[in-house]
């Protein structure tokens, strides 16, 4: 029985959980493979929990730190990776992908991350409280918070207005 | 809320209600919270029409973020749902079965005499094979360096050697944590795409004559000399992988002679 094995069967949620999260590709394959990396060089046997929620939080604080290296990127930068995406075109449940997305790199970083652990990655409350140690209340009120912007932002007229939402990217330290 | 056309967003009874829908919407309700929260959006059509917009948005985020599916030959999903295995983790045992399942020992169980440098080359090359990352050959130049920044990291001379007679170039390579000391890898790459991998790590207890191991579609032929211990791994052709270690082995300073079959 290896970790190693185990860890191979979340290695694709990590992809995808980096790719959302950087919304670049080259920025994302460094962090999966900077996680598998302090991942293999971390692990000791007789160490208990969640797999998958200890590779999350890892993953994330390797982006946090990586954020405050570049500091400064507002989520409406331009030079921010997510500005210069090919524009998914198709239409789901009536919701335009292009007009979703964008709409979700406009929610501040603690809303956008929550909604991603929760509705893409399919995590519970508990562990997404867990991934971002923060009391399961918070992941609410994130959630809760994010969604609803989300809605404002998609039945906004125009999406791309920029005076609704420059606000930069806030690192928020992790307090027990 | 200084912001009069925009008041579902931020006053704190709409925050509580907008909780108490997403719960619904992701599963985290009771059964009773969820039967009253039902009953209600059957006449509370702005409520109900929230809902619906949560679920629509979910849809539209995960059509948006599909489970990458390079390498997915490789990866086996669990068949337990994924909220219990951190128990299985633990016991490490019920997630160990279900692989066990999937990707069967074909040679000795781990632990039976393999050294563990073996198993992690083997888990290194299905780890990093599926990345595309580097597709360009190495230069010269860029060769020398990397050799110099992985000797040093190992703090002995490592040498990648050249496979070129059978097709393969050096595209890269990376430094892992090995059980004993850092480990280097590099990889080398077909016209084909077809990848291999050499791992090297630092292995002192004593020298090993050429042996494989077998996991999976994988293939890994390893052997130790001189204090370093050596894998290549590959995809299934063991015969030509064979060939190529028995070269690489002899590059490297090593007697593949010694190796029995």
């Amino acid at each position: 029985m290896s970790f190693e094995s185990d860890l191979l069967v979340w290695l694709p949620h990590l992809r995808r959980y980096a790719r959302a999260l950087t919304r670049d590709q080259a920025w994302a394959d460094d962090l999966v493979q900077d996680t598998l990396e302090r991942a293999l060089s971390k692990w000791h046997w007789g160490r208990s929990g969640n797999l998958r929620a200890w590779l999350l939080t890892l993953l994330r604080h390797r982006f946090i730190d990586q954020l405050r290296a570049r500091r400064e990127i507002a989520v409406d930068d331009e030079t921010a990776p997510w500005q210069h995406l090919p524009a998914p075109s198709n239409e789901v449940d009536g919701l335009l992908l292009r007009d979703v997305e964008r709409a979700l790199y406009r929610l501040p970083l603690e809303q956008r991350e929550v909604l991603l652990l929760v509705a893409v990655e399919e995590l519970s409350y508990q562990d997404a409280a867990k991934v971002l140690q923060v009391p399961v209340g918070t992941v609410m009120s994130r959630l809760a918070r994010g969604r609803e912007r989300m809605r404002a932002l998609l039945a906004g007229p125009v999406a791309g207005d920029a005076t609704s939402t420059r606000a930069p990217l806030k690192v928020v330290k992790h307090t027990p | 809320m200084n912001e009069p056309r925009d008041t579902s967003a931020n006053a704190p009874e709409n925050d509580d209600d907008a909780r108490l829908l997403c719960a619904l919407v992701d599963g985290e309700l009771s059964g009773d919270e969820r039967a009253v929260l039902l009953d209600r959006l059957a006449h509370d059509t702005a409520a109900a029409e929230r809902v619906e917009h949560y679920r629509r948005q979910n849809a539209a985020l995960r059509q948006l973020f599909p489970l990458p599916s390079e390498g997915a030959s490789l990866f086996v999903q669990p068949r337990t749902p994924w909220r219990r295995l951190g128990l299985a983790a633990a016991s490490g045992l019920v997630l160990g079965l279900a692989l066990g399942a999937a990707l069967p020992w074909q040679a000795l169980p781990w632990g039976m005499g393999q050294p563990d440098f073996a198993q992690r080359a083997d888990v290194a090359y299905a780890v990093y094979v599926p990345e595309r990352r580097h597709p360009v050959e190495v230069t010269v130049a860029e060769q020398a360096h990397l050799l110099t920044w992985l000797s040093n990291r190992l703090k002995q001379p490592v040498a990648a050697p050249p496979l070129g007679e059978y097709g393969y170039a050096l595209v890269g390579g990376r430094l892992l944590p090995g059980d004993s000391g850092p480990a280097a890898q590099f990889m080398y790459q077909n016209a084909a795409g077809t990848r291999l991998t050499l791992y090297i790590t630092p292995f002192p207890q004593r020298k090993l004559a050429l042996q494989l191991l077998r996991e999976g579609e994988r293939r890994t032929v390893y052997w130790a000399n001189q204090g370093l211990g050596y894998a290549l791994s590959g995809p299934g052709d063991e015969a030509r992988l064979r060939a190529i270690a028995v070269d690489a082995c002899n590059a490297l300073g090593g007697d593949a002679s010694a190796w029995s079959g």
